[in-house]
């Protein structure tokens, strides 16, 4: 009968607003060892980050986030990936795979301003995350000295990954269609 | 009384423009002229009540009123004295007496066909059906060149139980329409056919009625398909034709096969009623449901009512389907749908069985593979776990239920119903504060959700916290309102205002809990009157909906008899007894200080209410304005805002038995032993010992072994044996006779009391109704506190509702042994915290602030 066609799993994404926002802080609590400031969750309701903060869901249930900051230097605007994580429960599901896919592809898209590359912070103990960042196209670029204040080891790889590999004109990603 | 004198004939043509004018809403110029025949005829009644009618029109409402009395009293022959009359008593929505007027206006004017219109819509409205068939009658022979008032005379017929000559009308009106009157796929003409085949149907004539619905059918005279198919498998049904029949059920389910009340009707027919399977019915039962759910794979309904009809291996290899294909699917309301099992006393364990074996399986199967392919998904377990934990709760085994649950909020910490669950089992197992604060923490993951907004406020007001709740709804009320309470109350939310008006009651705000429950019996009031415009509407301005509108009718007759309605009347006579019984109630139960919403909400009110007045002098000093204000009267200010007027009435409890009075007579007559019991209370108190007696028996007829019935049985004895002064001889013998029915046997009450108390000895509701009897008898207070200690014993199927009673009663007797029940009762409530002091409490609840903040232990670091 019906139940032995077990359903698909659905992940799908959303952008945050004032109302969600009790869920991504529930999700930070659980996931990170680090409190955010009230201006961090300011920041990402902004509506210029719509596309690179997102809550993810497995069968509508929201499982987890993915916020990130646009920087400007000197000119070129870059994507700071900020905090990323999914419940424990629900991990090895590509459901981090979807939500990162996600934000590179929007990131790709985006024409104003254009965004040269994505970068991220990881704790050099974390090699996991490493890897999974590797996966997407990320590649070390630097060592953060220090960067964490109260947990140990406290210094961080700097990741990154050009979001136009061909050059300035990034034609190939952001051709407007025909 | 000078006799009346007629106009003279300038007069006469200045009251016919008086009377256009009107008609026109041409007040200014209207009153000009009133004025013009008065200076000449000051003693013409007609005049004076048009000059009336049109001053309450401009909003001088007094003044309008005292003129139109005035005018009635100088000519009281007169058609238009009395119609306008009843035009204000109609705006006052006074329907009983507007009736009386146009009665009077009718006596004088017998074919005046508006007069005759407004007296059958109120005769609609107070459910004055005879007189409405005479009306209508008369109407058609004025009229019989309009169609709907041959539709209405029927309409009149059948609401008077009379099908047979709404038959006879409508079969007249048919033959008088012509073909080329009805444009084809005509809708009005269609809702008159099906309406004549609901009356045919009331006669019991259904092979006409068929005859009738299958030739309109086929002619496109009925056009609605639906109607057609439902309408002939009940007359199919009802004419027993069971093979044609069961093909038209057939057929329905063909066309929606997620209505459950075809598949019902289907069983009925085929004789195996789907409520009481037994024997050899089961075997055809469940054959016939697996056919239905193998034709209609995608639709719950067979596959749900095989689980009510199955039992042993097979229910549990079919809930074992049903549940897990549920649980994968992620369905929240999983357990409500199947609720309605845990009636069967055998049924509830396999459930366990086949949820809790499932849930191993999903842990092993998550544990083992890590890839979402062939295994389960990890939301399935929280499913699981979530449909255990309201499986536990409602079985109250409580501490499974919070050991579950918190295992699936650890799991999904983002899931807001694993809260709302969670504060669900701590409500019901007494843990107020506990309730608040998993319905926030469920509330906060989405603020946009009113369900859940409502339930944190709904928990809020169970424990007390009035001024909290008011902020939270105010969420999501009107932002220009002068208050969120005022909104809800506009919005008539009847669950806002009962939750209010217990919680003020438990912190002994009797007056402003009195308000509440007012509030809400003013709003059914406007329910009822709601009606009021439909008489005309569904009749004449939307295509003849005949059927909607009967039902209508129906739904409005049984309006009084809604739960919310009859707890607001138990609540008014509860609180107006408890303040017969002990005055001092009504001072020391006044709010002392007032809350700072309430003095926000109060001053906003005032701005309000300068407004409005503002408004009113800026309209007097130019009253002369032509503006139409209507008829109906402005709200009226509320000069009791806090109930202290209510509560301190001299007459109590004659205003309490106006709320229960209409419960317990025709024709509602509510078989409910609670609102019997509160019937009874109150006629005992006011001596009316037949009334009373009246109530007791049939509180007594309806559940003699209701604690609420046993304890009026002991205290009618003891009232009615000593009666100073003593009754007629007729109320004595009626007294006499009701209580050979409820003590058929010379029976010594304490005798009785300890029978009752051995036949219910597990009850706690029963003990405690013992120990109340026994006070009234005179027992030595200690036996009353040992039968009330009696409910803690482990035999007893004790709950913290009727401990919490128990402790009230405690009190009331003036129990040394009170602290000792309540500390007692906290040791056997452990998840309880009702029955801690007040100062336990403040200690839990601000353990629970601290928790509430659970982030501000973790250490700041800018990301």
């Amino acid at each position: 009968m019906a139940s032995k066609t077990r359903p698909a799993e659905r992940i799908t994404t959303s952008a945050l607003t004032t109302n969600n926002l009790g869920t991504v802080r529930k999700l930070n609590s659980v996931l990170f060892p680090i409190k955010y400031s009230e201006k961090f969750y300011k920041d990402i309701l902004s509506p210029d980050v719509e596309e690179f903060c997102r809550l993810t869901y497995l069968n509508d249930i929201p499982v987890g986030t993915i916020c990130c900051r646009v920087e400007e230097v000197d000119g070129v605007s870059k994507l700071y990936l900020a905090t990323m994580g999914v419940l424990a429960p629900y991990r090895s599901r590509s459901i981090g795979s979807k939500s990162l896919q996600h934000v590179l592809d929007a990131a790709r898209a985006h024409t104003k301003p254009r965004i040269s590359s994505i970068y991220l912070h990881v704790q050099v103990s974390n090699l996991a995350a490493r890897r999974f960042y590797e996966r997407h196209g990320f590649q070390e670029c630097g060592t953060a000295k220090d960067y964490y204040k109260k947990i140990e080891p406290r210094d961080a790889w700097v990741l990154e990954v050009k979001l136009h590999p061909t050059g300035e004109s990034g034609e190939s990603e952001a051709r407007p269609p025909a | 009384m000078p006799p009346k004198k007629p106009l003279a004939s300038k007069e006469q043509h200045l009251f016919r423009e008086l009377l256009s004018l009107y008609e026109a809403r041409q007040l200014k110029k209207g009153l000009k002229t009133a004025d013009q025949i008065l200076k000449k005829a000051p003693d013409s009644g007609e005049t004076m009540c048009m000059k009336g009618l049109i001053l309450t029109h401009m909003g001088r409402r007094e003044e309008g009123i005292d003129l139109v009395k005035k005018g009635i009293r100088l000519d009281l022959t007169s058609h238009i004295c009395w119609h306008v009359f009843g035009l204000i008593q109609k705006a006052e929505k006074n329907y009983e007496e507007a009736l009386k007027s146009y009665t009077q206006a009718l006596r004088f004017d017998k074919e005046n066909i508006s007069l005759l219109q407004d007296a059958a819509t109120l005769q609609t409205h107070l459910r004055n059906y005879e007189a409405l068939q005479d009306t209508r009658e008369l109407i058609l022979k004025l009229r019989p060149n309009h169609r709907r008032h041959w539709i209405l005379l029927a309409l009149a017929y059948h609401l008077n139980g009379n099908p047979s000559d709404a038959r006879k009308v409508l079969e007249s009106y048919q033959k008088m329409l012509k073909a080329r009157d009805i444009p084809d796929y005509d809708v009005e003409h269609s809702n008159v056919l099906l309406y004549q085949v609901r009356v045919i149907e009331d006669c019991g004539d259904f092979a006409s009625a068929l005859a009738l619905l299958d030739g309109s059918a086929k002619s496109r005279g009925i056009v609605d398909r639906t109607a057609i198919m439902e309408y002939r498998a009940r007359l199919l049904t009802k004419q027993g034709d069971t093979a044609e029949a069961e093909q038209a059920w057939r057929l329905l389910i063909e066309k929606n096969s997620d209505c459950l009340h075809y598949f019902r009707e289907l069983f009925r027919i085929k004789n195996l009623p789907l409520d009481a399977v037994s024997g050899e019915n089961r075997e055809q039962a469940v054959a016939l449901l697996l056919e239905l759910s193998s034709q209609y794979p995608r639709s719950s309904v067979p596959a749900r009512l095989l689980l009510d009809v199955s039992e042993g291996p097979e229910f549990e290899e079919r809930v074992r389907v049903y549940v897990l294909d549920r649980l994968r699917r992620g369905i929240p309301s999983l357990f409500v749908d199947l609720k309605s099992l845990y009636a069967n006393p055998s049924k509830p364990h396999v459930i366990e069985n086949v949820t809790t074996q499932f849930r191993t399986e999903v842990e092993s199967s998550l544990r083992s593979s890590s890839s979402p392919e062939g295994g389960e998904s990890p939301t399935t377990l929280v499913w699981t776990l979530y449909f255990l934990a309201q499986h536990y709760s409602f079985l109250r085994r409580y501490e499974e239920a919070i050991e579950t649950i918190d295992f699936a909020i650890e799991d999904t910490p983002t899931l807001p119903e694993l809260y709302a669950c969670k504060a669900r089992i701590l409500k019901r197992a007494g843990d107020l504060v506990g309730a608040v604060r998993e319905i926030e923490e469920a509330r906060c993951l989405d603020g946009q959700d009113r369900f859940l907004n409502t339930k944190s406020a709904k928990y809020h007001l169970r424990a007390g916290l009035r001024e909290e709740a008011i902020s939270l709804l105010g969420l999501f009320t009107k932002k220009d309102a002068a208050s969120p309470s005022a909104d809800l109350e506009d919005m008539q939310s009847t669950l806002y205002l009962l939750e209010d008006a217990s919680c003020l009651y438990r912190l002994s705000q009797l007056g402003p809990s009195l308000k509440r429950y007012l509030v809400v019996q003013s709003i059914y009031d406007d329910m009822s009157s709601d009606q009021y415009d439909f008489h005309s509407y569904s009749t004449v301005r939307q295509r003849f909906t005949l059927e909607a509108y009967t039902s209508l009718l129906k739904w409005e007759d049984g309006l009084r008899a809604q739960p919310p309605f009859v707890d607001t009347a138990l609540g008014i006579a509860r609180i107006l007894i408890a303040v017969h019984d002990d005055p001092a109630l009504a001072t020391s139960s006044t709010p002392s200080k007032r809350s700072d919403a309430d003095k926000k909400a109060e001053k906003k009110a005032k701005k309000a209410a300068l407004k409005v007045l503002d408004e009113v002098k800026k309209g007097t000093q130019n009253s002369s304005s032509n503006e139409d204000k209507g008829l109906e009267p402005p709200t009226a200010k509320d000069d009791d805002p806090t109930g202290v007027k209510a509560l301190t009435a001299s007459d109590g409890l004659e205003q309490a038995w106006k709320y229960i009075k209409p419960l317990v007579s025709e024709p509602l007559s509510l078989n409910r032993t609670d609102v019997l019991a509160c019937a009874y209370d109150l006629s005992i108190r006011r001596r009316k010992y037949v009334l009373a007696a009246k109530s007791l028996l049939s509180a007594h007829q309806n559940d003699p072994e209701n604690p609420e019935t046993h304890l009026r049985v002991v205290d009618f004895k003891l009232k009615v044996s000593s009666l100073s002064p003593p009754p007629s001889e007729t109320i004595q013998s009626l007294v006499n006779q009701t209580l050979l029915k409820v003590l058929p046997d010379e029976i010594a009450l304490e005798t009785l009391n300890s029978q009752y108390l051995q036949r219910h000895s597990d009850d706690p509701r029963a003990i405690l109704a013992v120990a109340d009897a026994s006070t009234r008898i005179g027992t030595p207070l200690q036996e009353v506190e040992d039968t009330v200690f009696g409910i803690l014993n482990p035999n007893v199927k004790n709950d913290v509702k009727s401990s919490l009673a128990a402790c009230e009663f405690l009190n009331r007797i003036k129990s040394p042994r009170k602290d000792e029940f309540r500390s007692e009762c906290d040791k056997h409530f452990p998840l309880s915290t009702m029955f801690k002091t007040a100062e336990e409490l403040a200690g839990y609840k601000s353990q629970n602030g601290s928790a509430g903040g659970n982030e501000d232990e973790k250490e700041v670091v800018n990301a």
